[in-house]
């Protein structure tokens, strides 16, 4: 059997490096590229990222692969990961350096924690932190609630009661940590620099 | 590659670190880790690359890595060869324009600020170039400053600890200013599991570092954790499989 090929989106922003790395380790191919060509015939398809949302935003349209994502989705059997900022590009809009729009994939909007002398929160959320799941996700089969993953963000994706599939964290308020919907899901947290259980959750998103 | 024990003494070059380490094992003991170029002389930044890339290879866990960043170059030469995360350290006080740039390029998450702080007469200063060159900044000065720099965790190393086993300077704590944002990690004098379980109580800190658990210690790291989840320390538990 040919190896499984998991395409990378390379917009230029982000560790691309270890995430392909985890991959083959993984024993599947990874391929990054900016190309739309091979990003709308992925059949899996990782979105990763770290930066600025409304940078990531004019970079991703200049170059049109908001369109390759749409197009790669319309393949009832592609699966889309967003990771990081990959995951919040995937919601209705940001409000990092002023509203930005996202891709829209998903209805939840994107904001800033916020310090107040009664929370006294760290910005930004960084290290190991415990995500908690229901059992019927898939990306998290064989992992189980309360297992900590690695964050580091200052903005995070807002819950709604509108989107099903959310596995969550608490950092001053309770975020999505990651989600699933259909075909399409993200993680705010970096699997690929999350330990054995990373590895897991890319496994699982490997063999959806 | 270097390491501080009372004096500064060679632990082994990138071969005797993959043999004696073996990264991708050591990566389940920690959540981070901080790789840094100590060199004195001239930095061969290739050469340095290809050590961070051996030595991350396999390893899942967050990177850091630093020493002598002086350009947006050296940082993207660092970052593409495993690094999540750049430590700048001289930089901070000789090249302000650069933190603004990488901050630019990659983000805030992505710099870490690392002082190196030298008691003098009750107070702290701050040390650049490898601790040689004591400036007249303070730490609670620089703490004061550092809202406005676009640094994401900062790290505060005491010259004075660093490599005595002796713990942790824990008064360096008492410069932060109230309400600070920054994550905080403290690093310099580890000995032992109660040092880091004495960093780690501690509300004003976010995370310890250690070297000496790392370098000489055998199984050091390992049992130190294991103690502090005995402790009741809130630890992240990596399973092996």
């Amino acid at each position: 059997m040919s190896k499984k090929q998991v395409v990378v989106v390379d917009y230029g922003m982000g560790n691309l490096w270890s995430v392909a790395s985890a991959i083959r380790f993984l024993g599947a191919e990874a391929l990054i590229t900016s190309n739309t060509k091979e990003i709308s015939s992925a059949k899996l398809l990782i979105l990763p990222g770290v930066g600025s949302f409304r940078r990531a935003m004019q970079v991703i349209k200049q170059n049109s692969i908001d369109l390759a994502i749409l197009q790669s989705l319309s393949q009832p059997e592609t699966k889309l990961l967003g990771i990081c900022l990959g995951m919040q590009l995937l919601g209705s809009a940001s409000s990092e350096d002023g509203d930005t729009q996202g891709l829209g994939l998903v209805p939840n909007a994107v904001r800033k924690f916020t310090n107040t002398a009664d929370t006294r929160l760290k910005i930004p959320h960084v290290g190991f932190s415990e995500v908690k799941h229901d059992s019927n996700i898939k990306l998290f089969s064989g992992i189980p609630s309360e297992s900590c993953f690695y964050f580091v963000h200052s903005y995070f994706m807002e819950l709604t009661p509108t989107i099903k599939g959310v596995a969550t964290c608490h950092h001053g308020t309770e975020f999505v940590a990651a989600f699933e919907q259909g075909q399409v899901s993200g993680t705010q947290f970096h699997p690929e620099k999350s330990q054995s259980m990373g590895l897991n959750l890319l496994k699982n998103f490997l063999e959806s | 590659m270097l390491s501080r024990n009372f004096r500064l003494q060679k632990v082994g070059d990138i071969n005797w670190l993959e043999k004696n380490y073996g990264f991708s094992n050591v990566g389940f003991s920690i959540d981070e880790l901080i790789v840094l170029d100590v060199s004195r002389n001239e930095r061969n930044r290739d050469e340095f690359s290809e050590v961070l890339k051996t030595l991350t290879n396999d390893c899942f866990a967050p990177i850091a890595a630093g020493g002598g960043i002086n350009s947006v170059a050296d940082a993207i030469k660092l970052l593409r060869s495993g690094a999540d995360k750049i430590v700048v350290n001289s930089s901070l006080h000789s090249n302000g324009k650069l933190i603004s740039e990488l901050a630019q390029e990659f983000g805030r998450q992505c710099i870490i600020a690392s002082v190196d702080c030298k008691q003098i007469e009750g107070k702290f200063y701050i040390a650049t170039n490898n601790g040689s060159n004591v400036t007249d900044l303070t730490l609670t000065k620089f703490l004061e400053q550092c809202s406005d720099l676009a640094i994401g965790e900062i790290c505060i190393n005491s010259i004075d600890r660093d490599g005595t086993g002796n713990g942790f300077q824990i008064e360096l704590l008492d410069c932060l200013p109230e309400l600070f944002e920054i994550p905080v990690i403290i690093s310099g004098g580890v000995g032992n599991y109660s040092h880091l379980a004495e960093g780690l109580k501690d509300a004003r800190v976010d995370a310890v570092a250690t070297a000496n658990l790392l370098n000489f210690m055998g199984d050091g790291l390992a049992s130190a954790r294991s103690q502090l989840v005995n402790l009741g320390i809130d630890l992240p538990i990596f399973d092996l499989h």
